[in-house]
């Protein structure tokens, strides 16, 4: 009998279990489809009813009532408002169409089940890098006809950014806002070391950061530069004069001399000249920021951390510089940052690209955008602005933008980077590695995940 | 005669209605969400585009894969540290406390609070008393004139600090089932074992912990479903590094599923963990019940 009962215990456990697993890679197939199918029925009872409305209306006068388009975003707080701002403006910029904006914390997994089930939202906030992922599948609406149509020049957005939302020669999208790091210093912390120009090129980054490290004993106090990002290897091996893939695409591209340049000066700065300690800023969150406590002289960062920084005013005195330039005077950042897309399961398509030309076309809408969320448009003439053109904070990064690159459009590219690279650059960081065994490692595996995640149709 | 039979029958019947609502969510809940898991393995099914059959592709590639069997190493470490002394200290806890006395009801309360903490929150506030230059850990060690390590950044001890903030936490609720467990050893063995003149350590090994038996099993198998499911406070605390050394098959499952939309794959991943963890709680059932019979 006991027996019977500890088997019959084990048996529900591990059915318990193995569902738990199972709804993991299994989400299409249960739990959201019941919340999709929810949002679908919603969706179709608006679209049903606002149709009928239209129809009945159209019947009585010639006027018609205003498309209504959903946006979904997964912004929300303070970055909720600033869309909600934008939305309102536009709302009242035209009475033919209608937009509202929609916050969605898991919005990837909902559009998922929203793609394929219907209920699909009509503009959606989208993060550029994943499109290489999302294109091939034909979830979301190419817009080179309206573009055609509209005679819209590509060459006012960032082409990089328009290359990022691009895939096989199609546009699908256009850039909301542009990124990239460029280096933050302390001002006073280099004054006091006797520093009056941030640092150019690596040797004198790496000298400036000799002069503010300061330790006490075994305890690093100031910490000369940030080296605790392992995902800016591709930063410097821009400025090193490399690339992150080779020239087709499908293979990794840093086994070679730039790659070597980059760990030599990594290792230089973090165990010879001990700038740095390896966890020194982990888990350090707004308030304890090892930037703002002083605790950290100079690190590389992106104008999404400027609203915070300027928080502080006169406690933390600090200025914004292009990235250094490698050994060879390469310079090199990677430029990231959000567009709006239409998906290929919108009703109101061309609604939707109106509503997208209207924020992201236009001097004055995108103008407005970058003042409320403090982020820089990704359309050019917008820049001309003495809002940008003169402030000391956005210089540096127009500048940095102009050479910026963005990430490898590579479906894998991602995966190679957190599964293949950077924990192989975290064991040669703490000397668990050579130089040599770091990079071939990174490089066989970063080539098997490539090949892995190559096929995305 | 015929008249009870059909008494049990009506009864038959009426069970059947009763346990019917709780048998149709199990099955649209657990049985098919299984099914569909293990059908989806044997395909390249991405969500939005494409349902194949593509036989053991999957399995074939997975055996190639050489991080997901890392990431078993990882919760194997984890798991041959964590469930000896999760036992032992939630053990230790419920002796401690299953005593009569003023107060105790509280120490009980305390002891069990952890449990209570959202493990994301918790292991946030863990992130910062670990940190290395900053941190409460390392300014007490500071004290007797110990340099801490970067505990959540060095690859010696990562996965200890992971082990350890998981231990805190889960400890609480096995002290409660071991106290529910002591709680139910009959006096009389005691009373008796006394009066035979039996030490307290020869009561401890030979009426407790036969007698707890049933109740160490249940521990030791959620221990180790816990301990090969680790997910929340590896992301958290450590994001599965550094260098690969705390990730997890759940993250890794995870990450290929819905970062990389290949449900199938994952699916597969998926199964090799539910079998994995099949095995391993077969294994601990041999182990208890080789163990001598209870009194």
């Amino acid at each position: 009998m006991k027996k019977w009962i500890s088997l019959a215990a084990l048996a529900t456990v591990v059915v318990a279990t193995a569902s738990g697993c199972g709804s993991n890679g299994n989400n299409g197939a249960d739990s959201n489809n019941g919340a999709a199918a929810a949002n679908n029925s919603a969706s179709a009872n608006n679209s049903a009813s606002s149709n009928n409305a239209a129809a009945s209306n159209s019947s009585n006068s010639t006027k018609s009532d205003p498309v209504e388009l959903t946006f979904w975003g997964d912004w929300g707080g303070e970055g909720q408002k600033q869309f909600e701002t934008m939305v309102d403006a536009f709302n009242k910029s035209q009475d033919k169409i209608r937009v509202k904006y929609v916050l969605q914390q898991d919005m990837i997994t909902k559009f998922l089940t929203a793609a394929t089930s219907g209920g699909s939202p009509d503009i959606l906030f989208w993060d550029r890098w994943r499109t290489s992922l999302y294109a091939p599948k034909n979830v979301l609406h190419p817009v080179d006809e309206f573009m055609a149509k509209d005679g819209l020049n590509k060459d006012d957005f960032y082409g990089e950014a328009l290359k990022e939302l691009s895939y096989q020669d199609k546009l699908y999208g256009l850039p909301l806002t542009v990124d990239a790091r460029a280096l933050f210093y302390n001002k006073k912390i280099l004054a006091d070391a006797g520093i009056n120009t941030p640092p150019t090129t690596w040797d004198e980054l790496e000298q400036d950061a000799i002069k503010t490290t300061k330790w006490n004993g075994n305890k690093l106090e100031v910490a000369g530069f940030s080296l605790g990002d392992n995902g800016l290897f591709n930063m410097y091996l821009q400025q090193a004069g490399g690339h992150m893939l080779s020239d087709d695409g499908t293979k990794t591209n840093f086994n070679n001399d730039q790659g070597k340049a980059v760990l030599e000066y990594w290792d230089r700065l973090l165990n010879k000249d001990k700038v740095y300690k390896v966890g020194f800023e982990q888990g350090l969150g707004e308030g304890t920021d090892a930037f703002v406590t002083g605790k950290l002289a100079m690190q590389y960062t992106g104008p999404w951390m400027l609203s915070t920084y300027k928080k502080y005013g006169k406690d933390l005195d600090f200025g914004i510089a292009p990235p250094p330039a490698g050994p060879n005077g390469d310079k090199g950042s990677v430029m990231g940052g959000f567009g709006l897309v239409i998906p290929e399961g919108s009703k109101h398509q061309a609604e939707a690209w109106e509503f997208i030309k209207w924020w992201t076309a236009n001097k004055d809408n995108a103008l407005l955008w970058a003042k409320t969320s403090l982020n820089i448009p990704g359309y050019k003439p917008a820049l001309e602005d003495p809002f940008f053109k003169d402030d000391p904070f956005w210089k540096p990064f127009l500048d940095t933008l102009e050479f910026a690159k963005i990430r490898p459009a590579h479906p894998g590219y991602s995966v190679m980077e957190g599964d293949a690279l950077i924990p192989n650059l975290q064991l040669f960081q703490q000397s668990k590695q050579s130089l040599d065994d770091t990079l071939k490692k990174a490089q066989t595996r970063g080539d098997q995940l490539l090949t892995d995640n190559a096929e995305v149709k | 005669m015929a008249s009870i039979g059909k008494l049990n029958q009506h009864q038959a019947r009426t069970a059947y209605l009763f346990i019917t609502p709780t048998m149709l969510l199990f099955l649209a809940f657990t049985i098919i969400p299984v099914v569909m898991a293990l059908y989806l393995s044997f395909t390249n099914y991405d969500v939005v585009s494409r349902m194949d059959f593509v036989k053991l592709d999957n399995y074939k590639r997975l055996w190639h894969d050489s991080l997901f069997w890392q990431t078993f190493k990882n919760v194997c470490y984890y798991a041959v540290i964590f469930i000896p002394l999760n036992i032992l200290i939630s053990l230790l806890l419920a002796l401690l406390l299953n005593f009569k006395r003023f107060g105790v009801k509280l120490f009980r309360t305390m002891n069990y609070l952890p449990t209570l903490t959202s493990a994301v929150a918790a292991a946030t506030v863990w992130i910062w008393l670990l940190h290395p230059e900053f941190g409460l850990i390392n300014n007490l060690l500071s004290y007797v004139g110990i340099v801490g390590p970067a505990w959540l950044a060095q690859t010696e001890t990562a996965m200890f600090s992971i082990i350890m903030v998981t231990l805190w936490q889960s400890v609480g609720s096995n002290m409660v089932i071991y106290i529910a467990g002591l709680q139910g050893v009959p006096d009389y063995l005691y009373e008796s074992a006394k009066l035979d003149g039996a030490t307290a350590f020869a009561r401890f090994r030979y009426i407790t912990w036969p007698q707890l038996r049933p109740t160490t099993f249940l521990v030791s198998t959620m221990s180790i479903i816990g301990a090969l499911q680790l997910f929340d406070q590896a992301f958290v605390l450590t994001q599965g590094g550094p260098g690969n050394v705390t990730k997890t098959p759940v993250y890794l499952i995870y990450q290929q599923g819905f970062n990389q939309l290949q449900m199938g794959y994952a699916s597969a991943q998926a199964f090799i963990l539910a079998v994995a963890i099949l095995i391993f709680s077969l294994i601990n059932m041999r182990i208890s019940k080789s163990e001598e019979s209870i009194v």
